[in-house]
């Protein structure tokens, strides 16, 4: 009940200052399972989106909300799990867990080595903030991909040293921190798409930010390959990509009082993984499609 | 019949023109619902028009909604009118910045103007502080934005981002301040009946740019100024607001104005609303837009405000101002 007033307080709130468009081009609101993968400028994309959509897909859509940023206090906790219905997933933490079932997998295909210190820097700009996108977990299923490259990136993008320079897949350091029992209730091991693989295999829609962390200028960075994932997971789940536009404008990093700007949310037509599609070419296409619905 | 209209207290006559309203909206509303029913069952018209029924529905329903909210804020008194205008006043400068580029250090100065300057001119407004309203924007808030602007460390282009906030602040806040202001003003023998002068303006405001957009669509004239406006000439500006005044005039038995009054205010205010009106036309060529509000798409209810307040915002200080000076009201 609360958490409804609360809802719909915050919509009201949402709307006023943004308007929160949602703008269709491309594919109809329709409460059809989809992943959402959008551009990723500001904490409130998440809220954004949410509020954007229609109140029917609101219900049976999840957000993904790091949970070191949205779980650190009571307050945000409460919000992203009863307001937001937001999925959580470790951001640092996983680091060392999603190394650890990698190991077979990867060699088997072991393409060559990028190197990893180029990554691993990459990984400072990071700030400790939202970065709903996820380690992709290449253990989450056999069929996902695992090359060293794809490890590499779930390194990159998490806020720890790296790893001893000995192959890290072979070491089987047992995960830290364990993600919470309900959290990762479908996956075998710790694993940190675990939680958004339990939400798709219940039904759930789920929002994602490929990027991974929060961009400074237009343009998107590189997606993380967790989309992938997910697709070839879940082919038959429909992929939506979405632009947001102008919430960086509305709450500057660092600011805390938001100001009534304009946005709106662009929904394009889905995108699917083609026939043998590599993992690389796939997220080029998606952000590409993401990137198209800004001139719309 | 206007022996019985006059014979009636101000708050009869401002409910009689409020039941007028309705009953003509009713009138069209229906005949529209009809003509909808029918080509719904059986089709005469081409798709043509059909879309220009669909556009005038979609006109209806914001004219019902424009009325309704006359209404309320009448009925409710002089503070909800004045959070009325206040909540335009807020989207409109909403629409503003969102399509002027500003940078992360004019946050301060955003927050400043839409959370501190305009509820305090509406407030200065709702409490007839007549002295200081006309001041606060012009005087104070000119100098408070650029300190915000200049503490926030960010020197690139300073002049253009401080000059659009205080512009769209002055149009957007202070322009719309001065349409529920002209319920303060009073006149002898014209108490309680000031609403009226707030539909005059905005009647004859509207009267004056709807008719020259028509006339200039039938005329197919040059345009003088095409890089602006593609429908601007100054035979259709003309028209349009001699049309208007002589409606205005017309209308003087609702307003404290003599005949002359009347249409020498209709003037004022018809060529204040038609200019601005052009003015704001040149910004959105400039942003390289067709309309106000983001990217012509309006779901919810806010976008493309600006284009329908634009002229009032011009011409309710002007004419405000005008008839305090010339009626000492």
């Amino acid at each position: 009940m609360l958490a409804k007033l609360t809802g719909w307080l915050l919509l009201g709130i949402v709307r006023l200052l943004t308007g929160a468009q949602a703008r269709w081009y491309g594919c109809p609101p329709k409460a059809e399972q989809r992943i959402y993968f959008a551009n990723h400028q500001s904490h409130a994309d998440l809220v954004m989106i949410w509020a954007a959509l229609p109140e029917e897909l609101r219900s049976i859509t999840r957000p993904i909300a790091a949970r070191d940023y949205w779980a650190n206090t009571p307050f945000k906790r409460w919000i992203t799990t009863e307001v937001f219905n937001a999925v959580y997933v470790e951001r640092a933490a996983t680091a060392p867990a999603s190394a650890a079932p990698h190991a077979k997998p990867a060699e088997a295909e072991a393409p060559p080595l990028p190197t990893r210190a180029a990554v691993a820097a990459q990984a400072e700009r990071i700030e400790p903030s939202m970065e709903p996108l996820l380690p992709m977990a290449p253990a989450a299923a056999p069929i996902v991909d695992v090359t060293p490259e794809a490890f590499d990136e779930v390194q990159g993008r998490l806020d720890l040293p790296a790893p001893p320079p000995a192959a890290p897949a072979a070491e089987p350091t047992p995960p830290p921190r364990e993600p919470e029992p309900a959290a990762v209730a479908a996956a075998s091991g710790p694993d940190p798409l675990a939680p958004l693989v339990e939400a798709l295999r219940s039904g759930d829609s789920i929002i994602i930010f490929p990027e991974g962390t929060r961009g400074h200028t237009g343009e998107p960075q590189k997606f993380k390959s967790g989309l992938y994932t997910l697709a070839t997971m879940f082919p038959e789940v429909v992929l939506v990509p979405a632009w947001i536009d102008n919430v960086q404008r509305v709450m500057p990093k660092g600011e805390i009082v938001p100001v009534p700007i304009l946005c709106s949310v662009t929904f394009g037509a889905p995108i699917r993984v083609d026939e043998g599609e590599e993992r690389r070419p796939f997220l080029d296409r998606a952000r590409a499609a993401v990137i198209a619905l800004r001139d719309v | 019949m206007n022996q019985f209209l006059r014979s009636l207290t101000p708050t009869e006559q401002v409910a009689a023109l409020f039941l007028i309203v309705f009953g003509l909206l009713v009138v069209v509303s229906t005949t529209a619902f009809f003509l909808t029913f029918r080509e719904r069952r059986n089709p005469v018209h081409d798709a043509a028009w059909q879309a220009e029924l669909a556009h005038y529905r979609k006109l209806l329903g914001t004219t019902w909604f424009m009325a309704v909210v006359f209404w309320v804020g009448w009925a409710l008194g002089e503070t909800v009118a004045t959070v009325l205008f206040a909540l335009i006043a807020f989207f409109a400068l909403r629409e503003f910045i969102t399509l002027s580029p500003t940078r992360r250090g004019d946050h301060r100065s955003l927050i400043l103007a839409f959370f501190v300057v305009l509820p305090i001119q509406f407030w200065l407004v709702a409490t007839a502080r007549f002295d200081l309203f006309t001041v606060f924007i012009p005087v104070y808030v000119f100098l408070a934005i650029p300190v915000a602007s200049a503490l926030a460390d960010d020197p690139s282009h300073f002049l253009e981002r401080n000059a659009k906030l205080q512009w769209g602040i002055m149009v957007c806040v202070y322009g719309t301040s001065h349409v529920p202001a002209l319920l303060l003003l009073s006149f002898p023998g014209y108490e309680g009946k000031s609403a009226f002068l707030v539909f005059f303006l905005v009647f004859v405001v509207q009267t004056s740019v709807l008719v020259q957009h028509v006339i200039s669509r039938r005329t197919q004239r040059k345009p003088f100024a095409p890089n602006v406006s593609r429908s601007f000439n100054w035979t259709s500006w003309g028209i349009g607001i001699a049309v208007a005044s002589l409606v205005g005039a017309l209308f003087s038995f609702i307003t404290p104005f003599k005949f002359g009054q009347a249409l020498a205010v209709s003037v004022i205010a018809c060529i204040a609303g038609s200019m601005g009106h052009l003015v704001m036309k040149a910004l959105k060529r400039d942003r390289g837009i067709p309309n106000w509000g983001k990217k012509g798409v309006g779901v919810t209810g806010a976008n493309g405000l600006l284009d329908r307040v634009d002229a009032l915002c011009f011409a309710a200080p002007i004419f405000f101002h005008s008839i305090r000076w010339y009626f000492n009201a």
